[in-house]
């Protein structure tokens, strides 16, 4: 059976056109304007595009990975030697470790971006970095807020003390954003594992004594089950 | 008008050929993409590929910005929200051939 519509005919069997493998990529075997008209059939059309679509959604869930494994050591890292510094050396001043784990984040991302695969950002792939910016927004400020509260309080009342569970905030923010990004692209995998996180850390947070150095370690429980964990997962399915 | 005229949707012939459909797919996907990524994706030569950007340009589908990266010319694709209608609509007509 053939179909003619407007100038164009299209067989109706699936293998009449000359879509090349993934879209062509490297093949070199050119066709001219003319010939890809007449030989480009339905069936060809809608493969071209669903190709096109998978390839380039494979590259960004392969580049999604390392983020998430790096991420995940910094938060875990960071969070264990927080824990130690303030119960051995001192108190919860270092915290402030935070804002170095961060610079020491951005310059792995800008190393690993320079070495990344060539290929332009995904809508999916900018959505991913806007909700994880707004996370680092939001965690930065909210930190940076507690501390000056801090500060004015006791400069003002000396001894005073600023109530406000931190960690439990920054933990369902961390959460909620990982959940968010495991449905933006379609991996259920990674919204169940913040979930877990999640509940992990709550729990942690629920038996641990109010004000106590253990309180941080929710973050190396997230760190490993929200980020780490995914982002293996992913790195195993892009390398496939 | 034939029978198959009645019962099948046009499509687009803009968008009906294969490097100008491939340039679109991926534009779809990605935000932006430039010229050498789109060339490598592709398999096409720079000309045809010039020539094809150029038609889908001209009908509004895409927009093109010419800029540097560094010191080297950098042609920048995107996708028109015109483009993105466009697109759907040819989906929606391929469908209902196969749907037939």
């Amino acid at each position: 059976m053939v179909y003619k519509i407007n100038y164009f005919i299209f067989a109706s069997n699936s293998d009449s056109g000359p879509v090349r493998n993934g879209s062509g990529k490297g093949s070199g075997n050119q066709l001219n304007d003319k010939e890809m008209e007449n030989n480009f059939s339905v069936e060809n059309s809608l493969r071209l595009i669903t190709e096109t679509i998978e390839r380039s959604r494979s590259t960004i869930v392969k580049n999604a990975g390392k983020p998430l494994i790096v991420w995940g050591f910094l938060v875990s890292l960071t969070s264990v030697i927080i824990y130690f510094l303030w119960k051995y050396a001192g108190g919860p001043v270092w915290n402030f470790l935070w804002f170095a784990m961060t610079a020491v984040g951005m310059l792995c991302m800008y190393f690993m971006e320079r070495n990344r695969e060539k290929a332009p950002q995904s809508e999916i792939g900018r959505i991913l970095g806007k909700i994880w910016m707004w996370f680092g927004i939001f965690a930065t400020g909210v930190f940076a807020l507690v501390w000056v509260a801090f500060f004015i309080k006791t400069a003002v009342t000396p001894g005073a003390t600023v109530r406000l569970d931190l960690t439990l905030v920054i933990s369902l923010m961390m959460g909620l954003c990982g959940a968010i990004s495991g449905s933006v692209i379609n991996r259920k995998v990674i919204s169940i594992c913040s979930v877990v996180a999640t509940a992990c850390s709550t729990l942690w947070l629920l038996i641990s004594a109010e004000g106590s150095p253990e309180r941080i370690l929710c973050f190396a429980l997230l760190g490993f089950l929200a980020l780490v964990i995914p982002g293996i997962i992913l790195q195993k399915e892009g390398g496939r | 008008m034939g029978e198959g005229e009645k019962l099948f949707k046009p499509l687009d012939p803009l968008l009906h050929s294969e490097l100008r459909l491939a340039v679109m797919s991926i534009l779809l996907e990605a935000s932006e993409a430039d010229f050498v990524y789109l060339k490598s994706e592709t398999g096409a030569t720079s000309g045809n590929l010039s020539v094809q950007i150029d038609k889908l340009q001209q009908a509004g589908y895409i927009e093109v910005s010419k800029g540097f990266k560094g010191k080297m010319p950098q042609t920048v694709c995107r996708i028109t929200d015109q483009g993105r209608s466009a697109f759907a609509a040819y989906v929606e007509a391929l469908r209902s051939y196969i749907g037939k």
